[in-house]
């Protein structure tokens, strides 16, 4: 059977190359333009001059020790330890106010990893703050 | 006298096509242009889950693993980023500060960054992270 052709394609013609070369530098920037969005998480800055009172059953104090170690009340404290602590506490404590004290050289990373914990149990009231800062 | 059309085969105007596709490839260009920002090389840390902190208007803050602090390519001091935050936040009140910092960046130069912007009253702060897929 045959096929009738409506679009012939001459090899000689320049423009298709060119058309096909566009097209695909035009996704090139489409992607490049993509890679600049920022993602992470936002947070509120604990306000330095309006200290806020807590009642002390309460707060939830942890630390990060130079190491990268989570401590609480001086006992090692892994990621879904934090995570059980913290819902236990939410539901004893609705109001519970967790404040973060950070070795002045525990690297960034562990600083990101405890926050995220603690976001992700939805804690609405949160602090931080280097030690013996 | 009846006047017979000649009917031409249907044909697509490649031309045309070239065109479009020339105009959209340097309106993306110029776009990834204006969206150009001068990057510190960084290793950015990680997050299981993440969501877009971009706004209208931010200021990148880049804190590399030295704890050397730049803002669109320059290096400042304490002083000098005070001073360029402030200017930001008076031309743009509705700012999003952005803190992109290495991974392994000892948290005493973030918390110097974060003392700047409490001092200036800057609450909402973006924590650039990747996806840690």
């Amino acid at each position: 059977m045959k096929i009738k052709k409506f679009f012939t394609h001459r090899a000689d013609d320049p423009m298709g190359a060119l058309n096909d070369l566009s097209f695909l530098l035009i996704i090139y920037f489409l992607v490049i333009a993509g890679f600049n969005t920022n993602r992470g998480f936002l947070l509120n800055l604990p306000s330095r001059e309006k200290p806020r009172i807590v009642q002390k059953d309460d707060l939830l104090r942890l630390s990060l020790s130079r190491e990268g170690e989570l401590l609480f009340e001086g006992e090692g404290l892994s990621e879904e330890a934090l995570d059980t602590l913290l819902a236990q506490n939410l539901a004893a404590h609705p109001n519970m106010t967790v404040f973060l004290s950070l070795d002045p050289d525990v690297p960034y990373q562990r600083f990101v990893d405890t926050v995220h914990v603690i976001r992700e149990r939805r804690v609405e009231n949160f602090s931080f703050s280097p030690s013996g800062g | 006298m009846e006047l017979k059309s000649k009917r031409r085969p249907p044909a697509a105007p490649l031309s045309a096509m070239s065109d479009i596709g020339f105009l959209l490839l340097i309106f993306i260009m110029l776009l990834s242009l204006i969206n150009y920002r001068k990057e510190v090389r960084i290793e950015y840390p990680e997050a299981k889950r993440v969501e877009i902190t971009d706004a209208d208007h931010e200021l990148e803050i880049w804190i590399d693993r030295e704890g050397l602090v730049t803002v669109e390519g320059l290096p400042l001091d304490g002083e000098g980023l005070e001073g360029t935050i402030a200017g930001a936040i008076a031309e743009h009140p509705d700012l999003r500060v952005q803190i992109l910092a290495d991974r392994g960046t000892p948290y005493r130069h973030i918390d110097g960054v974060i003392r700047i912007l409490q001092t200036l009253q800057h609450r909402a702060v973006g924590f650039v992270v990747k996806e840690d897929l």
